[in-house]
């Protein structure tokens, strides 16, 4: 997720001597990790504000003219230029020799210099949208079109950075480590944790006077499991116009593209607040909106021109004809806001997280809004959306007029409230807290705080309440990541000494490898517990008893083997291909549909997997191979101090040729298999004996 | 007499200086000093000497026997300090050869140095079956219900329990952190042991990402066991591993088995903090999570959160290896490739 750094100084007043990097390290440490912070006027180093003085035609040339441009250096520069809209008295972007510029907006940046072009000198190069990175925000409706900036307040010279509201911070943030975090999926609510940071005031979000509750469009939700909070607003005598250019500006800075100031002031609102917020046109929505499960074999056309064929698990926004919207995710194309939109139903609602990730996952489409959803967000915060909104239609289409409100929420969310005991944060941090040290810290926050005692009552803010905090254990680490985690000393734990760690079975299986490694020469591999069914069949596998996947990684590999023979076979397969000569060893668990047990608990039913060793002697002696494995294994019990093994042929394993095997066994059972490696066997695991 | 044993002398001594190799010296003393050799042939004729010359022969003859071993003995040594096995020149710039031997996978060998360093700590190795159940992989460890992990998208389930959940609902474990609480369930608190093993994830792979893969994962659990001496276990592993002093931070991290839970980083040893490609010019590189069991957890462990308290560090074996070794595409580690394992040896 990107935050402008910009936006978020609107909410909170940052200490002035902080430096981006030490924000960006305070954020990581108590916050979320930010993976990069990155000033949008470090990219455009060097390319300044001009005004155009007089456009005359290239002598040697007819598709480029000679302009004398004033860039602020007293004397106007000369720049030859091939726009096709150059105008005198037109600001324009101006790379000065030196700036780095991408030819025809594409490539790797390159310098500008001072050259001449067809014989005249051209002193820095008039910039298209593209050639600077800005053609989201300023789109070249032809080829070969300058960005015309007269419409923006500058002098000749000024940075344009400055001029165009780039001079700005863009922090980048991993999302994996904000999925627990629905409170930060927006500027607000990570100001909230700067200010907590900095300890300084968190500045509110406007508020605004909404039409009475019930004035507006009805509103009936049928699975309210789903849809814990609608709410919708009315808003009449809109038109559909660009957006002002510091709005565009915004949305596009954190990587949205802005599109007409309707939709740009959905987007705004939830790039400011975390909560979505969608516009349906208000001619379009038949009777009331109802929200309700998909019927099976509906469709829907949504506004990136998909057309989903929808399951009864996935929920929609309809009107009493047919669906407009799915729900959390994505509106329809036909009733989403559109050129001649004039009048807006505009949604601000909650849904619940799961479903929405389901029908996120069903279609694959993570969107904006459903990847907001899926985190699990308070449906309080729809407040904050629709006065924002409201306040925006006010201040941005003065002509619009908020008619009509209705809100749906039934079971509204109760926040969470954790008792938490000081005696228990002590010894907990190790370190001493005052109680109104501690409620400081958790108001910083929006958290109330009442000290009792040795009590701490703490009553959780919304945003906080969906899953997030509800422990005293929670609470610790609230303000354990507050006071800072740079500013805990490593404290040496102290133990008890009982006895001394003696593990036979963990030693003995390290013996076995060593012995096998060090002294016989074999070297360990791994496989996958996964096998291609040629290598089962290659080994002549009992296939009944093997455990099979779900979702085996590839379709041939779908069972887990109960044998370490194919995956032994499939090493030596490849392995041939570069030696002639090798030992191999596995030592690792196989799995058996049979033998179930239980561990720990009762209920659980886990199949045999017990631990196998497997071993392969490859090279051109057949009888000396034989002899050598069974040497290996006859020596082990010696070397590794355990009972002796036998050898005897009782019963002949699949694999084995038939002259050349022997069982192994432990007293009078069967504890494993020798034998060369039978044709037939050899030749279906794609291994040539010359 | 004295003349002839005189000649003998001259002549055994020439004959000797002239022997060049053991054999030919061994052949000299046998002709000179054996039991059929000239001297001994010369001295059985001392008795036939007139009686007054017999004293004087007697005592020439011995000399000439000293004489003759000594150099004899001379030579000998001579020739001993000459001779050597080696013809010809040898060549001491060629490198050793290699001693014939097998090896321990990489992982393995990763794996006994750091069982090494937390045994000498006390801690125990312990090891589940690699199948086990969603009561083990999730419901014990604090994931919610509906968490994204328990999706066959993300877990192996085994075939035949589509329909079950918790207890009978089987898979391939995706991490080793459930055998933390079957540990505890059977030996009770306090505890300290360790617990390596493989995992296994439904994912694609490329160099960075394996569905089978090596995790080494350390729990103690004390009464009130603070995080601020959870480092122990994360200096245990990386000073092991890197065989240095390794600087340390702990910083925020989500993961629903602990509480508060941390994502642990280190200094940057290649720039030593200064920033460069290797972390991503931050100067610390993180390299495993960890934090206090969830009272969930130490809950479903059969112990009271209100008394015990933990901390657990995970660490990506394989990760660890590459670091070490500059490994660059972790499908190697399950290739059974010689070609790649021989160099571990």
């Amino acid at each position: 997720m990107k935050l402008s750094l910009n936006w978020i100084r609107d909410y909170v007043d940052l200490p002035e001597d902080l430096t981006v990097d030490r924000l960006a390290s305070d954020l990581t440490m108590s916050t979320v990790e930010v993976e990069g912070a990155e000033n949008l006027a470090d990219g455009l180093k060097g390319v300044v504000l001009g005004r155009i003085v007089e456009v005359t035609p290239h002598p040697q040339a007819d598709r480029l003219r000679v302009v004398l441009c004033d860039v602020g250096s007293g004397e106007p520069s000369t720049i030859v230029c091939g726009g096709v809209n150059l105008e005198p008295g037109q600001l324009v972007a101006v790379a000065v020799p030196g700036a780095m510029v991408r030819w025809h907006g594409e490539g790797d940046p390159v310098e500008i210099k001072a050259t001449k072009l067809r014989g005249v000198m051209s002193n820095g190069m008039i910039c298209s949208s593209g050639e600077i990175g800005l053609e989201e925000l300023f789109p070249a409706a032809r080829e070969a079109e300058i960005m015309d900036l007269s419409g923006f307040a500058g002098l000749p010279g000024d940075s344009i950075a400055k001029v165009l509201d780039l001079d700005d911070t863009i922090l980048e943030i991993d999302n994996k480590s904000l999925t627990n975090r629905p409170d930060l999926w927006g500027h607000y609510g990570m100001a909230r944790e700067l200010a907590a940071i900095y300890r300084t005031p968190l500045k509110d979000l406007p508020s605004a006077v909404l039409p009475e509750e019930g004035s507006g469009i009805p509103v009936r939700i049928d699975r309210q499991d789903r849809c814990p909070r609608y709410t919708a607003l009315v808003v009449e005598n809109v038109r559909n116009v660009p957006s002002p250019y510091w709005l565009q500006c915004r949305i596009w800075k954190v990587g949205m593209r802005p599109i007409n100031l309707l939709v740009d002031i959905t987007n705004y609102v939830m790039l400011a607040t975390g909560q979505p917020t969608h516009g349906f046109d208000r001619s379009h929505v038949h009777g009331g909106i109802r929200v309700r499960p998909a019927a099976p074999g509906e469709t829907l056309e949504l506004l990136n021109g998909e057309i989903l064929n929808l399951t009864g698990e996935d929920l929609v926004i309809a009107d009493e004809r047919s669906p407009l919207g799915l729900a959390g995710v994505m509106g329809g194309k036909r009733d989403s806001i559109l050129p001649e939109t004039t009048e807006i139903v505009l949604e601000a609602a909650n849904f619940e997280a799961l479903a929405i990730r389901r029908t996120a996952q069903r279609f694959d489409l993570r969107t904006e809004a459903s990847s907001r959803y899926e985190k699990s967000m308070d449906p309080q915060r729809v407040d904050q959306a629709l006065a924002l909104s409201s306040t925006m239609f006010r201040d941005l289409l003065p002509e619009a007029r908020v008619s009509g409100y209705t809100d749906t929420y039934p079971r509204p969310l109760e926040c969470a409230q954790v008792d938490v005991s000081l005696d228990f944060l002590r010894r907990r941090l190790g370190k001493d807290i005052a109680g109104d040290e501690a409620r400081d810290i958790l108001s910083l926050l929006g958290f109330t705080a009442t000290v009792d005692g040795d009590l701490l009552h703490v009553s959780v803010p919304s945003w906080r309440s969906t899953g997030d905090i509800s422990l005293p254990d929670d609470i610790l680490e609230e303000i354990a990541r507050l006071i800072g985690y740079e500013n805990f000393d490593f404290r040496p734990p102290q133990i008890t000494l009982s006895a001394p760690v003696n593990q036979r079975a963990v030693e003995l299986e390290r013996h076995i490898r060593e012995y096998l490694a060090f002294r016989c020469g074999l070297q360990e591999v791994f496989t996958y517990p996964w096998i291609g069914d040629e290598y089962i069949a290659a080994a002549g596998e009992d296939e009944r008893a093997m455990l099979s996947l779900q979702n085996p990684p590839a379709p041939d590999e779908g069972r887990v083997r109960s044998n370490l023979v194919p995956g032994l076979l499939k090493s030596v397969f490849t392995n041939l291909r570069y030696f002639d000569a090798f030992r191999i060893f596995e030592l690792t668990q196989v799995f058996r549909d049979d033998g179930y047990f239980s561990p720990n608990d009762e209920r659980e039913a886990l199949p045999s997997q017990d631990r196998h060793l497997g071993a392969a002697f490859v090279g051109d002696d057949p009888e000396k191979l034989f002899r050598e494995a069974r040497g290996v294994l006859e020596y082990m019990p010696r070397i590794v101090q355990t009972a002796p093994l036998s050898f005897e042929q009782v019963r002949q394993p699949a694999w084995a040729e038939k002259k050349l095997w022997l069982n192994i066994l432990l007293g009078d059972e069967v504890i494993g298999d020798l034998g060369l490696l039978a044709l037939k066997s050899a030749r279906a695991a794609g291994i040539k004996r010359e | 007499m004295l003349e002839r044993l005189n000649e003998l002398k001259n002549a055994g001594l020439e004959r000797i200086a002239a022997a060049e190799t053991m054999e030919e010296l061994q052949l000299a003393r046998a002709a000179l000093v054996g039991r059929k050799g000239s001297l001994t042939e010369l001295l059985k004729e001392v008795g036939k000497v007139p009686p007054e010359e017999r004293r004087a022969a007697g005592q020439a003859a011995n000399e000439v026997k000293e004489i003759l071993t000594g150099a004899l003995d001379g030579r000998q040594e001579d020739i001993l300090a000459e001779a050597s096995p080696v013809e010809g020149v040898v060549d001491l710039t060629l490198p050793g050869i290699q001693p014939p031997s097998g090896g321990l996978h990489p992982v393995t060998q990763m794996c006994y140095d750091l069982n090494d360093a937390f045994r000498s700590l006390g801690f125990e190795v312990f090891s589940e079956g690699e199948i086990t159940s969603e009561l083990y992989a999730f419901d014990n460890l604090n994931f919610a219900p509906d968490h994204p992990a328990r999706d066959s998208m993300d877990t192996y389930w085994l075939k035949g329990c589509e329909h079950e959940r918790g207890a009978k609902r089987l898979c391939l474990r995706p991490h080793l952190t459930g055998a933390s609480v079957r540990y505890l369930q059977k030996h009770g608190a306090p505890a300290r042991f360790v617990y390596p093993g493989r995992v296994y994830r439904n994912e694609n792979t490329d160099a960075r990402h394996e569905r089978a893969f090596f995790q080494y994962e350390a729990l103690i659990v004390d009464r009130d066991y603070s995080f601020a001496s959870g480092k122990i276990l994360v200096k245990t592993v990386l000073d092991k591993v890197f065989g240095q002093d390794v600087e340390v931070r702990m910083r925020v991290g989500f993961f629903p088995f602990v509480e508060p839970g941390f994502e642990i980083d280190m200094r940057c040893l290649v720039c030593g903090g200064t920033g460069c490609k290797v972390c991503k010019h931050v100067g610390w590189i993180e390299v495993m999570p960890g934090g206090t069991p969830h009272p969930n957890v130490l809950k479903a462990a059969g112990l009271d959160p209100a008394v015990w308290s933990g901390f657990y560090v995970n660490i990506g074996l394989d990760r660890l290896v590459m670091m070490r070794w500059g490994v660059d595409d972790v499908r190697l580690f399950h290739s059974a490739d010689l070609r790649f394992l021989n160099q571990f040896r």
